[in-house]
Order: structure tokens, then sequence, then C-alpha cells
């Protein structure tokens, strides 16, 4: 029993860093009803965004954070322009942002000279961004289809191993920190028997404050409420004029920027950033996402508290080999028992 | 529309018909090779699949010469094993270098293949093998069995090597070198220090001091300078090295009546420990042994002082800790982790000054334990080499064999009948994010 309070301490924070993964990827579920397995790979570039703002460029956390939120929200963005908008609708835009997307990538991957590799970048980037801004002003795609469920799933997974790939390219396979003192390690003593690093609390505060600030984002806001409406019905929101393509966006911006906070909180936390760390938090989150029920934010928020408090009593109480055949375990009960998770709802009421 | 299709259309025929031409072009069809105008639709896109053509029947006729050139090399080598006893040695030796130099334990392969690099540049200088020159082709395993199999396969079925060094982790080692047996290739590994490596056959040798042998002597040594008498352990459950540390850290601690209060485990690549080691703070150990890779024991040590273990209950590691990314990653919390080892940054044995230097010079990062084993292991094959006069993997063997007290790095080095190397190991604790001598 002495170590129960400093166990409710780790779970508590770490809930906080999975809620924040979590509800990302819950908001992209609710609104497009695909799951984005890239979005690991998005929470990954948001650590790194924020390292390189540390490491490079000498900016304060304070600064390092909202600069890896933009980043990675506008990562997401890209994403959803490359790996999920083209499977709805086709337009020369999105053709356009491909061949630039692929320009850019040779460019980074083969082995050429200076000066080609960087004309090759260059012009990758610009045609990308002509092709965004074309595939933004399109008014007829050349094509709108309906494609198979599993389709964006796949082409996520796709660029998410691509989003790793180049970024083992980029920043090399070996782990990296944020430099020492970034936060101070000296633990601050809670109450009797349980201490918090400085950094646990900032992930705890962060984290509540930035899910705060979504929730009036959704409920009190235009733009929330376009979110809802879309939720509900895509086709009768179209109807009544909202840009459904322009909330989609604002929607793969929110999403990437949460994962960013996260990636940038949780490195700091863990002292490790390396390329693959979004794949097992993506399991986690998936599993959060599931038992909290698909698309509802806070199902995601308990459900994250939820698992990070069983991650964490399974060690304290049962066996450490276990831990994960626990947090399964409870998945596999929520799907036999509540199959749309513990606060979810059939995607007909969705908002 | 209809012209988008069409244009569409177009181009995908044309790189069908890439695509054909350099499946041909691959499977070693000459350069007269003519792209198979198939179909009618082919033709149209004609002036493309031509380019095409033209390309990959460049590529081949490359291919060609280079294979060509392989092949001569490969004879001349041949050439020279039949005449073993000449010990005249020409041409370029094939030798296969394995390391996980992207995945997991990418903060070990990288200075092993620097380290090796070094070492042949070094050899192929000194013309310590006469006019023959140390040809070596390096892999990639991504730290794992799945990526190790591939990498020895196209070694020694393509590349027609005499030697393969590594694989860097164990676990990928004990997967990978039954393949190199069953083709009587000899594997040297320089950084596997679990058990069971050497035992899968005759053509298996390591030049890294075993767990088996270090850890011992760390727990003898560190429990009369520290005094410990309880002590909690942590290891990782699914990987053959930490596992197997564990395994003789467990029987060491048993072995000098140390009790064990708990033993808790993890997964490689694992970020939070806080559960366990809070499980851990609240049993009050004296020390706390770790069976680890550095990744994860820099991990484990600096969330371990965040819940505010103190910094007396001292770390102790095997093989693991032995990296300089330890300190560099767990910074003021890797302070006094203490580990057994094989080899000592400030040791004075026969040209480790030099390799540090020279090492240091060139990469720009001082050498860990990695780089001296993968250092030394280029030297031991070399040495082996040069003692039979031949480059063909069944002599090699014999000759490793019978190597008695040569100069290395690591000091007067052998190998004892198991093919396990014999040489002391040390003992250091890391004081300023730097290695000392533990005293």
């Amino acid at each position: 029993m002495e170590q129960l309070p400093q166990q409710l301490v780790n779970g508590i924070w770490q809930g906080a860093a999975l809620a924040l993964f979590a509800v990302g990827y819950t908001l992209v579920f609710g609104l497009l009803d695909i799951v984005n397995l890239a979005h690991g790979a998005t929470y990954m570039w948001g650590a790194f965004f924020g390292f390189v703002c540390v490491t490079k460029l000498n900016w304060s956390l304070w600064l390092a954070i909202p600069a890896a939120m933009i980043g990675a929200g506008l990562l997401a963005i890209l994403l959803d322009r490359l790996a999920f908008k083209p499977l709805r609708t086709l337009t020369r835009g999105g053709l356009v942002l491909w061949g630039g997307f692929l320009i850019l990538l040779l460019g980074i991957v083969g082995k050429w000279d200076d000066p080609l590799k960087w004309t090759l970048i260059g012009a990758g980037a610009i045609i990308m961004l002509v092709g965004v801004v074309q595939d933004y002003l399109t008014k007829v795609p050349l094509q709108v289809r309906q494609v198979p469920h599993l389709a964006p799933m796949i082409a996520s997974i796709g660029a998410s191993i691509i989003l790793i790939s180049l970024s083992q390219g980029i920043f090399g396979a070996q782990v990296a920190r944020f430099p020492p003192g970034t936060v101070s390690d000296e633990p601050i003593q809670l109450v009797s028997g349980a201490v918090i690093a400085p950094v646990q609390l900032l992930v705890l505060v962060i984290g509540v404050v930035l899910m705060l600030a979504l929730n009036f984002l959704i409920t009190r806001t235009q733009v929330g409420r376009a979110i809802r409406a879309i939720a509900f019905n895509e086709r009768t929101s179209r109807l009544l004029g909202i840009n459904v393509d322009f909330v989609i966006a604002q929607t793969f911006f929110l999403s990437g920027a949460l994962a960013g906070a996260a990636g940038v909180l949780l490195g700091l936390a863990v002292r490790r950033i390396d390329a693959t760390m979004g794949n097992d938090v993506e399991l986690a989150g998936l599993t959060v996402i599931i038992v909290g029920g698909m698309g509802s934010i806070w199902g995601a928020v308990a459900a994250a508290f939820l698992v990070g408090m069983l991650r964490v009593l399974s060690v304290a109480y049962l066996d450490s080999s276990f831990r994960d055949a626990f947090v399964f375990g409870l998945l596999i009960l929520v799907l036999l028992v509540r199959p749309s998770g513990l606060f979810g709802r059939g995607s007909s009421t969705r908002a | 529309m209809t012209i988008k299709r069409g244009f569409l259309k177009v181009s995908l025929l044309a790189a069908l018909v890439m695509l054909v031409s350099l499946v041909l072009a691959a499977c070693g069809d000459n350069t007269a090779t003519p792209v198979p105008a198939t179909t009618a639709a082919a033709t149209k896109a004609a002036t493309t699949a031509a380019g095409a053509t033209t390309a990959a029947g460049a590529t081949t006729a490359a291919a060609t010469t280079a294979s060509g050139a392989t092949t001569a090399a490969a004879t001349t080598a041949a050439g020279a094993t039949t005449a073993a006893a000449a010990s005249t040695l020409t041409g370029d030796i094939p030798i296969g270098a394995v390391w996980s130099l992207t995945g997991g334990a990418a903060i070990y392969g990288p200075s092993q293949k620097n380290a090796a690099d070094m070492a042949v540049d070094e050899i192929n200088k000194s013309g310590m093998l006469g006019t023959a020159k140390i040809k070596l082709i390096t892999e990639d395993d991504r730290s794992v069995k799945e990526g190790g199999i591939p990498a020895f396969d196209k070694l020694i079925n393509q590349d027609k090597v005499v030697a393969i060094l590594g694989p860097t982790l164990s676990s990928t080692a004990l997967a990978t070198n039954p393949v190199a047996q069953d083709k009587k290739v000899v594997v040297l590994g320089v950084s596997n220090t679990a058990g069971g490596i050497v035992e899968i056959g005759n053509y298996v040798f390591r030049d890294s001091l075993p767990e088996a042998s270090v850890i011992p002597n760390t727990v003898k040594a560190t429990k009369e300078k520290l005094g410990y008498k309880n002590v909690a352990v942590m290891y990782g459950d699914d990987d053959a090295f930490t596992k197997s540390g564990y395994d003789v850290f467990k029987k060491a601690l048993d072995d000098n009546g140390v009790k064990i209060l708990t033993t808790e485990t993890f997964k490689k690549g694992d970020t939070d420990f806080s559960a366990q080691l809070t499980k851990i703070k609240s049993l009050n150990p004296d020390a706390i042994i770790v069976s680890a890779l550095a990744e994860e024991a820099a991990g484990i040590m600096s969330q371990g002082r965040q819940l505010g273990i103190p910094t007396t209950v001292k770390f102790i590691g095997g093989n693991g800790f032995n990296s300089a990314q330890l300190a560099k990653l767990a910074g003021a919390a890797a302070e006094d982790a203490i580990s057994g080892a094989a080899w000592f940054i400030s040791n004075d044995a026969n040209g480790n000054q030099n390799f540090v230097k020279a090492y240091t010079a060139k990469y720009g990062t001082a050498p860990d334990q990695f780089a001296a084993q993968a250092y030394a292991g280029v030297y031991i094959l070399a040495t082996a080499i040069k003692n039979t006069g031949a480059a063909n993997s069944t002599a090699i063997r014999d000759s490793l064999a019978k190597l008695k007290d040569i100069d290395t790095i690591l000091g007067k080095f052998s190998f004892d009948d198991t093919r396990n190397p014999v040489h002391t190991p040390i003992l250091q604790i890391v004081k300023n994010g730097k290695f000392e001598l533990f005293k």
C-alpha cells in the first residue's frame, strides 16, 4: 500500500499524455469514419519539430511546443491531402500535389550532388504548394468516388511508413533526447510517499488545458458546430453551405496539433525520441479510442486515464511481464460487453 | 476527360513496358534483348519505352562488367586457396559484416561499422596480407532477426564471403549463425555476449567476453566494495541478451548471498518504467541491478532518479551499459552507474591508445567497447588469414581456433576450446559523464 499514492500519480500523468494523443485520433475518426494509422507518425514528427526548435534554433520550450503543434498540424493537413482526400475526391490539384511529393521524395532519398538535390527538393516543395492551392480552389473534381472502407486505413499505413522512413533519413536512426535541463529534474513532493517530476506536471497541466480548449472549440465555436454537423451528416452539411473540405482540413490540423504537443511532451518525459516512437503509442491510442467509443472525445479521455492506470497498477500489484496483456484483455472485454465502447454511440447519432 | 484517361493509359503502359524490360535485364539477358512488343498498344508508348530500354541495357552492361570483375576476383581468391601452402594471397578477400545500423540497436551498430571500416583500411594500407586486400561488405540487419537472415544469405550466397563479422545483437546471432554454420562460413561475433552463441557450431567464434565471464566478477567486486545485501533486479524479458544477462546476474547474486527483493521486467523499446521503479523504491533496495540495453537503461536511470530513488542506491549493469550513449541519454542520472566491461578506453593494451586517437580524429567521438571489439575482430580475422595464408573459410576456421596470446587492443587475446574469448574483464563507473575504472 505504501506505493499506492505514487502509482496513482504515475497513472494520472501517463493517462493525460495518452489522452492528448488519443483525442486527435478519435476526432478524425468521428468526422470521417477513418482510422488514421499515420497519427503515430504525426506524433513522432511533432516531437522532432520540437526537438529541432530547441536544439538547432535554441528556442525555449514555451515557443517550441506551439511551433511543434503548428508543424504537426500542417503535416496532418498535408497527410489528408496526400492520403485521404484523393480517395474521396480526385482533383487535378491532387495529382499535381502527388507529382510534387514524388519529386520531393526523389530529392531527399536519391544520392544527388548538392545543387541538383536542393533543386529537386525545392521544385518538389513548390509544386506541392501549387497542388495544394489548386486542390483547394477546385470547384469541379475529376472524380468523386466511393472507396472501400479499408482503403483510407491502408493508405494511412503507407503514409506512416513514408513519414517514419523520412525521419530516419533526416534525423538518423539513433535515439535522441532533449538537452538536459530543458525542464528541471528535481522531483516535487506532493504528499508523503508521492513525488512528481516537473516534466510530468507539465504533461498533466498542458494536457488538461489543451483538452479543455478543444472542448470549448467543439461545443462553442462556429468551427466546432461545422465539425459536429459534418460528423452528423456530410451531405446535408454540404447542402447547407458548409465548406466541408475546409472543415476537414481544420479538423486534421487540430488532430495533428494535439499529436504534436503529445509528442514533444512525452519525448521530454521519457527522454527519448526516435523515428519509431509512434508505433507503441499508436497501439495504445487505438485501444483507448476503441474502449472509449470511436469518435467520442470524452470517452477517449476517460479511457486514456483508465488504460494509464491499468498499466501502472497491473505492474504494481500483479506481474510486470503481463502489463500489456491486461490492457488488451480490457480491450477484448469491452468489445465483448459493449462493442461500441464505454461512451460510444451509433454512428447515426455521433457528433 | 477522355484525353486524360488516354494519357493515363499510355503512361501506365509505358511504365509496364519499362518494368518488363528491367525485369528481363535483371534476369541476365543481354543488351540485345529487344523490348517485347507483345501488345499492339505497347507501340503507342514506343518512344518512352525505347528510352527505357537503352537505360536498362546500359545498366545490364554495367552489371555484367561488375559481376565479371567480382567473379575474377573470386576465382583469384579461390586460386590462392588451392595453393594454400604457398601463402601468396592476392586479390580481394571478401569479408561480410552485419551491423544493426537502424532499429532498436542502432546506437551500437554505427560505431561497430566505423571501427571495422577503419581497421580494414589500416590493414589494406599496411600490407599485412601482402598484395591481398580485404573487401568488407556491410549489411544492415535493422536490429531484427528478419533483417539478419537475408543479410547472411546475401553475403554467403551472392558475395561468397569467407567470413562474417557480427551480427550486432545476440538474439539476431542465434537466428543467423546456424545459416553460416550450415554453409561452413566462419562467423566472428564482436558484440554477442549471451549464452548459446558459440554452441551453434564449430564455425562460430566471438571476441566479446560473454556475460557469463564478466558478470560474476562484477557482482563479486561491487558487493565487496559497496556491501549491499538486498537488491532489486530489472531486465528485458523479450531479448536474448538481456534475458541471459539476468540469468547470470541471478546466479551470481545467489552465489554471493545477496537477497533479491523483487524482479521486474520490461520489453524492448519500452519508454516508461515508472510503475516498476515505484514498486522498487517502496522496497528500499541497497542497489538496483539492471540487465538492459543502453537506451532502456538510460530511461530506467533517469526515471528512477525522478521518482526520488536516492543516489546512494547505485545502478549496476552488464554489457548494455557500456555505451557512450548511456551518459548522453541519461545525463546526470547515469552518474555512478557501474558495469563490467571487456575493454576500457584508457587501457594501455597494445595499440589501444593509437586506436582511440585515430577513431576520435576520424569520427569525432570517442570509441566505445563495441567499436573496440569490432576493431579487434577485424585484426583477429586478418591475423588468422595471414597465418594460414589462405582465403577460404575452413582454413580460416582452423587458424582462428589455434590463435594464442596475440596482441589486440583488448589485451592478450586467445580463443578457448569452445571458441569463446579469453582475456581479463574490468569494472567501470560513470563519473562526470565518462567511464572511469571502478576501484
